[in-house]
């Protein structure tokens, strides 16, 4: 190619760039190494868990650590970890390195007080449930603690007035598990579930949506077709029947979740998209030699990313009731903590010991919603139309 | 004279609509050589646009389909090159600049990433080159403080900053020939001027050949080498500049240079308006708003491309064929436009 001397033969001006310059260009590059690295690490550590660990054994054990050694790694805990992974690579890290843009973010999202205030609740509850199972030991049964109300209020579940123990500081059920670790553990099962199924739903319809849109023809005819499909099959009913046949396990049903709830996403991706599609840029950089792949990642999703905000925002919250919803009706995997067991554990003593189903339906109700609070300043905070005054 | 750069023959585009085919570009033909600047002139609907995208098959397909006819850059033959093979050649050798400056820059890069991109594309650069090769080029276009704009958004430019930096984001692989659709329409004069001057010393300094795409004839005066005169998808009058502005051969030609604002003398607006592109008239499209037209203009086709006999220009007009006196069409009642004046030089 002709193109390379010319390219070789042009004098660079301001070559004088600092060491700062230098710097933030390494951690790039470091970015996207650490990404490829600790995703390679994860299916690494999740295969030899999976292929050479006996069953029910911590990997860490195995490896004769004795350190970790009780933590018998699940497969939800693997999808976490991958979620967490990309959720650090792909939007913290680029939020990180780019302050100006975050900083214009926090301007926007700053202007609605309620959503943060309902962010430090939604922070809260979500470090709660990061990192809360890893400093507390899981609830045990202990029926002699059972039906004691939480501290400062004396109550009478079975006849006799019995007094809150600081042992127990929001109380425990009728098992005599302690209210304040079902809720933290509960937290990690619904934190687990938010981010799992809603990166694996936004996931698929963004690209699903941003393809059809731009590709168009018999593609888009193709993918929206079986969106419709898709779309009327009984989530609901195959769940149930996965779980009479398999039993209940956490995993399959954020899977199931995240893989049969994207048509919202994918048709909203897809109307804004169409949009997109016609702007001049696309365009612009179709002209430049641009792949349709290319547009498609590097133009048309970062551009309908206020889109997918909105709707991971609020499919987000549906997934969480979901589950808490399965778990009330019992199909729950047994062993996890869901805030949907604890309320459906309580609900036969209402009236003589409220604390037990109220206590996490309150932090069911005010995590709902004050995603769904935040969703809505986060929406106006990222659009990139917005900032151009359009 | 070395083989052109571009050469494109009797292209047909039509686009498939609900109503029915649209000859959007019926037929047309000329050249560009190395280093020199082709502006492509027409009136709206003339086709002009489409003809500009179609040399690196950018109209969406469908709807959009190259009938027929051959479009040859530099050798190679652009129509039915392989997609892989086209992407290399788009950006890389032929770069486009779009109307829309506006539009053209998308809101979630900085200029520097955008102006990079072209360069991620086809070379393999790292993130620091492409920086300094963006910075090197917003210098170039003249961009002040360019270490510092470099990292900032579309929305922190101004129109002609934009369309210095989309000019900057065309030239970053710096390309053989460089396609401009109305590059200055959405700009206001005095930004218009700088430019158009921009574009003419990175013409020179790139040694690059210019399609440049406009309705605008002062621009046409201000950068043309030579000119295709385009009516309703057929080219007019194709020639050199300064020729066809002093002696315009074609009745349209000269009905154009008549009604431009601004030139002291009487305006005449050309009658009637574009054909349908749908069912375009027979004989010459542009009979039914011609003062000239003959009963030979009704019939037949688009007359072809004959050569004047005085100056360099071809024409596509019966009165330069066999048998027809040329010197009818420049009668008292829409006079010589060349005497007037009014040609920036």
């Amino acid at each position: 190619m002709s193109g390379e001397n010319d390219y070789a033969d042009l004098t660079f001006r301001n070559l004088n760039l600092d060491e700062e310059e230098e710097s933030t260009n390494i951690q790039v590059t470091a970015g996207s190494l650490g990404q490829i690295l600790t995703l390679g690490l994860l299916t690494v550590g999740y295969l030899f868990d999976y292929l050479v660990v006996t069953e029910n054994t911590s990997m860490f054990a195995y490896m004769g650590s004795p350190v970790l050694a009780a933590w018998d790694v699940s497969s939800v805990d693997w999808m976490f970890m991958y979620t967490l992974a990309l959720l650090l690579f792909n939007a913290v890290l680029p939020l990180y390195n780019n302050p100006r843009l975050t900083g214009y973010y926090w301007r926007q999202f700053r202007k609605n007080r309620l959503a943060v205030f309902s962010g430090w609740i939604v922070i809260g509850i979500s470090l709660m449930g990061l990192l809360g199972p890893i400093l507390l030991d899981p609830p045990t049964l202990s029926l002699t603690d059972a039906y004691l109300p939480p501290v400062g209020i004396t109550a009478r579940p079975e006849g006799t007035p019995i007094s809150g123990v600081w042992k127990y500081p929001l109380g425990t059920n009728h098992q005599g598990q302690g209210m304040l670790k079902l809720l933290v553990y509960g937290a990690r099962v619904s934190l687990q579930i938010a981010l799992i199924s809603t990166l694996v739903a936004t996931g698929i319809g963004a690209v699903v949506g941003a393809t059809g849109a731009f590709v168009g023809g018999i593609v888009d005819e193709v993918l929206f077709r079986y969106v419709d499909v898709q779309s009327v099959f009984p989530v609901f009913i195959f769940l149930l029947y996965l779980v009479y046949l398999f039993g209940a396990e956490l995993y399959y049903i954020i899977l199931i979740f995240g893989f049969f709830s994207w048509e919202g996403t994918a048709r909203l991706v897809r109307a804004e998209a169409l949009q997109r599609t016609e702007e001049a840029y696309v365009q612009a950089s179709e002209a430049a030699g641009a792949s349709r792949s290319w547009v498609i990642g590097r133009h048309i999703i970062p551009n309908v990313s206020s889109t997918i905000v909105t709707v991971a925002t609020l499919i987000l919250p549906s997934f969480v009731l979901g589950e808490a919803a399965l778990a009330f009706l019992g199909f729950s995997e047994p062993g996890t903590f869901s805030w949907g067991t604890t309320i459906a554990g309580g609900r036969g003593s209402l009236s003589t010991a409220p604390w037990i189903s109220t206590i996490p339906g309150f932090f069911l109700f005010f995590f709902v919603l004050c995603v769904n609070s935040v969703g809505d300043a986060l929406t106006d905070a990222v659009d990139p139309r917005g900032e151009s005054g359009e | 004279m070395s083989d052109p750069l571009l050469s494109v023959s009797d292209l047909k585009v039509q686009f498939n609509t609900d109503a029915g085919v649209v000859k959007a570009v019926d037929g047309i033909s000329f050249d560009v050589e190395r280093g020199e600047t082709v502006c492509i002139v027409g009136e709206s609907g003339s086709g002009k646009s489409v003809t500009s995208e179609t040399i690196t098959r950018l109209i969406p397909q469908p709807p959009g389909r190259i009938e027929s006819g051959s479009i040859e850059f530099d050798g190679m033959e652009l129509t039915d090159m392989p997609m892989k093979e086209l992407l290399e050649i788009r950006g890389e050798r032929i770069a486009h600049v779009f109307q829309n400056p506006q539009g053209a820059l998308n809101p979630v890069y900085s200029i520097g990433k955008q102006i990079a991109e072209t360069l991620h594309l086809h070379r393999d650069v790292s993130k620091k080159e492409g920086r300094d090769r963006a910075i090197d080029l917003l210098d170039r276009v003249g961009i002040p403080d360019p270490t510092k704009r470099v990292d900032e958004y579309p929305h922190e430019f101004s129109g002609g900053m934009k369309q210095r930096a989309v000019i900057a984001m065309a030239l970053a692989a710096d390309p053989d020939l460089l396609i401009a659709d109305e590059p200055t329409t959405a700009l206001d004069v005095s930004i218009q001027a700088q430019i158009l001057d921009l574009l003419r010393d990175l013409q020179e300094e790139f040694n690059m050949s210019v399609v440049f795409v406009t309705h605008d004839l002062g621009v046409v005066a201000e950068i043309a080498d030579s000119v295709v005169v385009m009516y309703a998808g057929k080219v007019m009058e194709r020639g050199d500049v300064y020729e066809l502005f002093e002696d315009p051969a074609h009745p349209y030609t000269q009905a154009m240079l008549n009604c431009r604002p601004g030139q002291g003398g009487e305006r005449t607006i050309i009658e009637g308006s574009l054909p349908s592109a749908m069912n375009p008239p027979d004989g010459c499209r542009f009979h039914p708003r011609c003062p000239h037209a003959v009963e030979d203009c009704r019939t037949n086709d688009q007359p072809p491309m004959y050569e004047r006999a005085t100056t360099d220009q071809e024409v596509s007009c019966v009165h330069y064929g066999e048998g027809f006196d040329p010197s009818v069409i420049r009668d008292e009642e829409t006079g010589t436009v060349a005497t007037d004046g009014g040609v920036e030089q």
